[in-house]
């Protein structure tokens, strides 16, 4: 029996056993309907829990699909990004390795596999840098301690800092790597071959101490050089410097071109190098200059010995591109201590003696003494005194007149310049000409005395001409036409009545120029006349290529008179001319014989003391205004 | 301790087994229509003239294996060694529960505090806020046991008095002293969790208004289909398990207190936090059985040797487990009484709420939907 019923029915059985079936029936019927209502509650719940659960379900399953979608997309995202980060990696000029904080390989581009000529195998995330390094050492690609550079790698990652090394390669290469830590843990290295940059570095270092045409020292390297040989002098040995110069190497690139200059100047180099010990320089220091800093002097005649053994190697005949070139060099020589213990000092030194050198004539050497110091001095101090004498208005024109043999009238007269310098007094043209050539003040000098000879000559008779010397300096300067225009225009001065005087020299040198710029001033109507004819080579050729207007005789011919060989110079001379349509100026007539003797030889003008010294503008205007013969004054 | 058991039937009036020649404590349970004219309270206080007497109104009574609504179940005891104390407030409404129990404490406390046993209002109180109040006070060191009153099915009005008649807004409790008592304690549910975990979306207090963003009384409806007519007693067909987020094996059950059908909310006996898990609940008759009896053992761990000691066994069960089991109910009682034994006399009533410390915790908390055990006896010693 069930104990629910077992229940029911000793609830419904009264105290006398009898049992009430009515009660009974209540209490079993009310127990059918609690089974029926927990049943019914049961399947309901089950029902909308499976409901629920399945609601729940799908949309769980919904989500799955949503972020697997989302997954998905941000997985090709993420596949796009590494394929353009693979692009990028692939197609840098860098190699690019990145490590974790274990110091093993993250990920790497080929580039950096190629520089390293690596094995996939060997490059491949994972692998340590203690393993790239050995694999480094192994294939001898550089050589490194490796634990040592492990753990200053390890070291410059722990600080953060941004750290570099260059690390030559053992076929030659250089890669610079620079390393840098990231954010969190690990550092990138980038790897660039600046082999090309290193090289060009180098060169460049080259270049900022060597000549680049002969490959020489230049005066920097000279001057370390120089110190470094100083050094041994205050430990009791001497030193030797030598300054070199080609003699006229500027004819030579003139007349043959620069390209074979060029190539002189290398071959005096391989000279000069022959010439010199081991432990001596050889630096080219400016054009044609050369300076040799001779060490291990224990006697005076060691410098001289080499300084003549330069000029013999020198002097040796030059082949340049089948040209036979002959030059010959000067030399100034300054000696430490003697002359100095300091580079620059020991340097000027040795310039000065090269000056010297040349001043006395070239194809020599010259030791520096104490007084060169001293010319150069003065020197200076008067190079810079005639660079203000035209802005003071310290020149002067001298006149000297020119006599027309033929009916004793002045037909002209020579300009000549003066120097009064305030404390100098008067300076000698011969002082200070050469100067003026040598520091480029030739063509402005040269400027004022035409202008003013122009001017000067436009206040006297109509039949008197001015006659103007002009430097071979002057006239290839491409202004001297003009210069000579304005002279003429600002005066007014007929052109008929400007004689300019050139000598021989001139014509020696850029002929051509030299002719073509004679043409203009002859088309201008302006007179040309030869200087000092019979001093240089006296070449007809001279003569016969430009249509002088007048020659002038040099003076020693004339001072040579009365003997045979004058007078028939003198004769030919004036015979040549005539022929020539030219007329002829005997110059430096100083007494009345010379004067009766050109007369006879044909000579169409002369000039000199016998008539008059060269005088100043106001005694010459005097004396036109006294209208005067030679005959008249008679002086000497 | 001697208990005598005492039972009043409409026809026969009370009979009394056993003997407690001058009781202290007299506990009673009866249906609110039997006890509401204070006919029953003044029958007891003539028949136990010093004693403590304490009753209230219920979802039905339990006398030894038998499960009644006609009959008076109540209990006198005589103690040997133990003081009683007994402590009784009014209560305004559910806001005022942490307050009144702070008050009950207070009335309560003292070093040799053994034991507290409550009956409160079952409709004007939030539960769980009147035991924070009572062991904020006293601890967790002091077992406090007890329950809510009960109105049958009906959810209108509960009864509570100590030593006068029984009254509405009501919370009386006994306190025990001295080292004699002892106070064995089981509480356990057997609900069976079913459907999906669902989160709180929105609750006040005890007031639950979503869950996963729809309204509680929908799902519940839904739930209930025709037995949606009897809400809000129908509601504890379909238990609420509670579990906070982080601590998900800590878990509570809730049963419903009223419904409110323009809001679509839910009144539970204890709180429904917001942002806690929830789970429905629904019982199997053998599993709530088998539930009653894992809180009879759990009273009876540290059961001592009691020597000439009675014991009594108090035994509060929610009213839903009752309306679900219809006449099975007495499978549950039956079940506990197997585990306590013959010698212990069995009381007890279906309430609104079962007061116990938890079985894991140890903390005194509100259970709603279990079978609460409070055994008493004096040591031998």
């Amino acid at each position: 029996m069930h104990k629910l019923f077992a229940k029911q029915l000793a609830k419904a059985t009264g105290p006398s056993g009898k049992v009430d079936i009515e009660k009974l029936a209540v209490m079993v019927g009310a127990a059918y309907d609690d089974a029926d209502n927990d049943r019914r509650r049961t399947d309901r719940s089950m029902s909308l829990m499976i409901e629920e659960v399945d609601q729940l379900n799908r949309g769980l399953e919904q989500q799955v699909d949503e972020r697997t979608a989302a997954l998905n997309e941000r997985e090709q995202q993420l596949r796009a990004q590494n394929l353009r980060l693979d692009a990028a990696l692939s197609n840098m000029s860098q190699g690019l390795a990145m490590f974790d904080g274990d110091a093993r390989l993250l990920i790497c581009n080929q580039r950096y596999i190629e520089m390293y000529g690596l094995s996939p195998d060997v490059a491949k995330p994972g692998a340590s840098l203690r393993d790239l390094l050995n694999h480094h050492s192994l294939n001898n690609v550089f050589t490194v301690d490796t634990d040592k550079r492990v753990s200053e790698v390890l070291e410059s990652i722990d600080n953060g800092k941004r750290t570099g090394l260059v690390i030559e390669m053992l076929d030659g290469r250089t890669i610079a790597v620079v390393r840098q830590g990231m954010p969190g843990d690990g550092w990138v290295a980038t790897h660039e071959d600046i082999t090309d940059r290193r090289r060009a570095e180098q060169q460049i270092a080259h270049m900022a101490r060597h000549d680049a045409l002969t490959e020489l020292p230049n005066r920097v390297q000279l001057r370390e050089h120089l110190a470094i040989a100083l050094e041994r002098v205050q430990r009791g040995e001497h030193v030797a410097v030598h300054y070199l110069d080609l003699d006229h190497f500027k004819t030579v690139n003139d007349s043959l071109g620069h390209p074979v200059g060029d190539e002189l100047l290398k071959a005096v180099a391989g000279r000069l190098r022959h010439c010199v010990g081991k432990t001596d320089t050889v630096a080219r220091v400016g054009g044609d200059e050369f300076a040799i800093v001779q060490t291990g002097v224990d006697r005076p005649t060691d410098a001289a010995a080499l300084a003549q053994e330069i000029r013999e190697a020198i002097r040796a005949p030059f082949d340049i591109n089948g040209h036979v070139v002959i030059v010959d060099a000067s030399i100034g020589i300054s000696h430490a201590p003697t002359d100095g213990i300091e580079t620059n000092v020991l340097l000027k030194n040795a310039d000065m003696a090269l000056y010297r050198a040349k001043a006395d004539g070239r194809g020599t050497y010259r030791f520096f003494e104490p007084q060169m110091d001293a010319r150069m001095h003065e020197r200076r101090k008067l190079e810079l005194a005639l660079r203000s004498a035209l802005s003071n208005n310290e020149f002067e024109l001298y006149y000297q007149p020119l006599i027309e043999l033929n009916g004793d009238d002045v037909s002209g007269c020579e300009a000549l310049i003066r120097w009064h310098h305030p404390e100098l007094g008067m300076v000698p043209p011969l002082d200070f000409i050469p100067l003026a050539e040598e520091i480029g003040l030739i063509a402005q000098i040269g400027e004022w005395v035409i202008r003013r000879a122009c001017e000067d000559a436009a206040t006297w008779p109509d039949h008197v001409k001015v006659a103007v010397n002009l430097s071979p300096i002057q006239l290839t300067s491409q202004s001297l036409v003009s210069v000579v225009m304005n002279a003429l225009a600002r005066s007014r001065l007929q052109p008929q009545r400007l004689e300019l005087e050139i000598t021989e020299a001139v014509l020696m040198r850029n002929t051509e120029e030299v002719l073509a710029t004679l043409h203009q001033l002859r088309s201008l109507g302006v007179r040309i006349s030869m200087d000092d004819f019979g001093t240089g080579y006296s070449s007809l050729s001279y003569l016969r290529s430009f249509p002088f207007d007048k020659i002038k005789i040099d003076r020693s011919f004339i001072k040579g008179l009365p003997d045979n060989d004058s007078i028939a110079i003198v004769r030919a001379v004036t015979g040549l001319a005539r022929s020539l349509s030219m007329t002829t100026t005997a110059e430096g007539v100083e007494t009345h014989q010379q004067l009766d003797q050109v007369r006879a030889l044909g000579c169409t003008e002369m000039q000199g003391y016998v008539f008059s010294p060269p005088m100043r503008l106001n005694e010459l205007l005097l004396l036109f205004a006294r209208d005067v013969s030679p005959h008249a004054t008679g002086t000497a | 301790m001697r208990a005598q058991e005492i039972v009043w039937r409409e026809t026969e009036g009370w009979s009394r087994t056993g003997a407690a020649a001058d009781a202290g404590v007299v506990l009673y349970f009866g249906a609110r229509q039997t006890l509401a004219d204070g006919a029953r309270y003044n029958e007891l206080r003539t028949l136990y003239p010093n004693a403590r007497i304490i009753g209230c109104s219920t979802g039905g009574q339990i006398q030894t294996d038998d499960v009644g609504d006609d009959m008076v179940a109540g209990i006198a005891l005589s103690f040997d060694a133990t003081k009683i104390k007994s402590a009784i407030e009014t209560i305004a409404g559910p806001e005022s529960s942490r307050t009144c129990g702070e008050a009950i404490g207070r009335a309560l406390q003292a070093d040799d505090l053994s034991g507290i046993f409550v009956l409160s209002d079952g409709l004007n109180v939030n539960g769980s806020h009147l035991v924070a109040g009572i062991t904020g006070v006293i601890g967790d060191r002091v077992p406090l046991t007890g329950g809510l009153a009960g109105d049958g099915a009906l959810f209108e009005q509960t009864l509570v008095g100590a030593d006068c008649a029984p009254r509405s807004h009501t919370i009386a409790a006994l306190g025990f002293y001295g080292s004699a008592i002892r106070i064995g304690h089981g509480s356990a549910g057997g609900w069976d969790v079913f459907g999906p975990r669902r989160r709180i979306n929105r609750s006040y207090g005890n007031i639950l208004h979503e869950l996963d963003g729809e309204p509680a009384l929908d799902l519940y409806e839904r739930y209930l289909g025709d037995d949606s007519k009897g809400l809000p007693g129908s509601a504890l067909l379909f238990p609420l398990q509670i579990s906070h987020p982080e601590r998900p094996d800590h878990e509570l059950v809730r049963t419903v207190l009223s419904v409110d059908r323009a809001a679509r909310s839910m009144t539970f006996a204890g709180d429904v936090p917001q942002g806690w898990n929830a789970r429905l609940m629904r019982g199997n008759f053998d599993r709530l059985a088998a539930g009653a009896a894992d809180a009879a053992r759990l009273s009876q761990l540290r059961a001592t040797d009691r020597g000439e000691s009675d014991q009594v066994a108090i035994l509060v069960s929610c009213i839903g487990r009752r309306l679900l089991m219809g006449q099975r109910v007495t499978d549950e009682v039956e079940a506990a009484g197997a585990e306590l034994g013959a010698r212990t006399s069995r009381l007890g009533f279906y309430s609104y709420g079962e007061i116990s410390p938890h079985a894991v915790s140890g903390h005194c908390e509100l259970h709603n939907q279990t079978m609460t055990v409070t055994a008493i006896s004096e040591s031998a010693g």
